[in-house]
């Protein structure tokens, strides 16, 4: 099945690489959304339909946190499984998001490997999986 | 702690390089910025401020070409093709990644909170404070740790 993913991170150079991640990972067929904070995302979030968020913690506008808990409130959008991926790994704002409802959560840096089995364990499989170990570069996008 | 938190941030780095920008570094020597060989009016540089049990900030100051190369390997993109925005994101983004995997390995009472990182220029940078070189196969960039007790 094709899913459509929102990414939200203020930095356009990691959702380039959040969209390579997903490519390499297996959901290249995916529908990408993108969004540079919290408050962007909810608009988008208004007007498409979504099977996964991506979200950074730490973003201008709206933070991840506070996103996360609008959408965890929201009865059109909170059965949408959000993943945090951030530089912040302590285990209380681990804790913290998790409580609130992320449905998993992953430190950078991390490798496409670790971010495709978080994926999968919370949406599945993608059909059009491509190989990402058919190279000897693990990163060949 | 000071000690303690440039150890954690080396680490870090070199983490960070081998795992998001395919590029083995090795921590070089402590030396006076102004002295470390990288041309400060032409180098990138971004800050990121922090606040805990120490606050401070962290400044990663790089040769353009290496930036170039760094974002080239994150993005997977030619190094001619790259935009300025391209670049400077990538650089910052580093020093995002660095910052947050240092901090969360650093023990203290509070969890660290991290601004989000601004590009500054070579006016903004104490050229006679002691900065960490960390070394590629054939370039080297900076890091400077500026910190302060709490209050």
């Amino acid at each position: 099945m094709s899913y459509s993913i929102l990414i939200v991170d203020d930095s356009m150079p990691m959702r380039t690489v959040l969209k390579r991640s997903l490519a390499a990972a297996g959901y290249g067929g995916s529908r990408i959304l993108e969004a540079s904070n919290g408050k962007e995302a909810l608009t988008v979030l208004k007007g498409e339909w979504v099977d996964l968020i991506m979200t950074d913690y730490n973003m201008p506008e709206m933070n991840g946190l506070s996103f996360l808990k609008t959408v965890k409130t929201e009865a059109l959008f909170k059965e949408i499984p959000v993943i945090v991926i951030s530089t912040e790994g302590n285990d209380l704002k681990i804790k913290e998001f998790m409580d609130t409802g992320a449905a998993g959560y992953i430190t950078k840096p991390f490798t496409p490997e670790a971010l495709r089995d978080l994926i999968v364990s919370i949406i599945g499989e993608a059909d059009y999986e491509e190989n990402i170990d058919d190279s000897d570069n693990e990163f060949d996008f | 702690m000071k000690k303690i938190l440039m150890t954690a941030i080396t680490n870090s780095i070199s983490e960070v390089m081998e795992t998001m920008f395919f590029m083995p570094v090795e921590t070089g020597p402590e030396t006076i910025l102004n002295e470390s060989g990288i041309d400060l009016n032409t180098a990138l540089a971004c800050r990121l401020n922090f606040t805990g049990d120490i606050c401070g900030n962290i400044d990663l100051i790089s040769p353009a070409p290496l930036v170039a190369e760094l974002a080239s390997n994150f993005l997977g993109e030619s190094k001619d093709e790259l935009t300025w925005e391209q670049q400077f994101g990538t650089l910052s983004e580093m020093l995002n990644m660095v910052c947050g995997n240092a901090l969360k390995n650093v023990k203290c009472t509070s969890p660290f909170k991290i601004g989000i990182p601004g590009m500054i220029t070579g006016t903004d940078l104490n050229g006679c404070a002691k900065c960490t070189l960390v070394e590629t196969m054939d370039s080297k960039m900076a890091i400077l740790l500026s910190t302060s007790m709490s209050q």
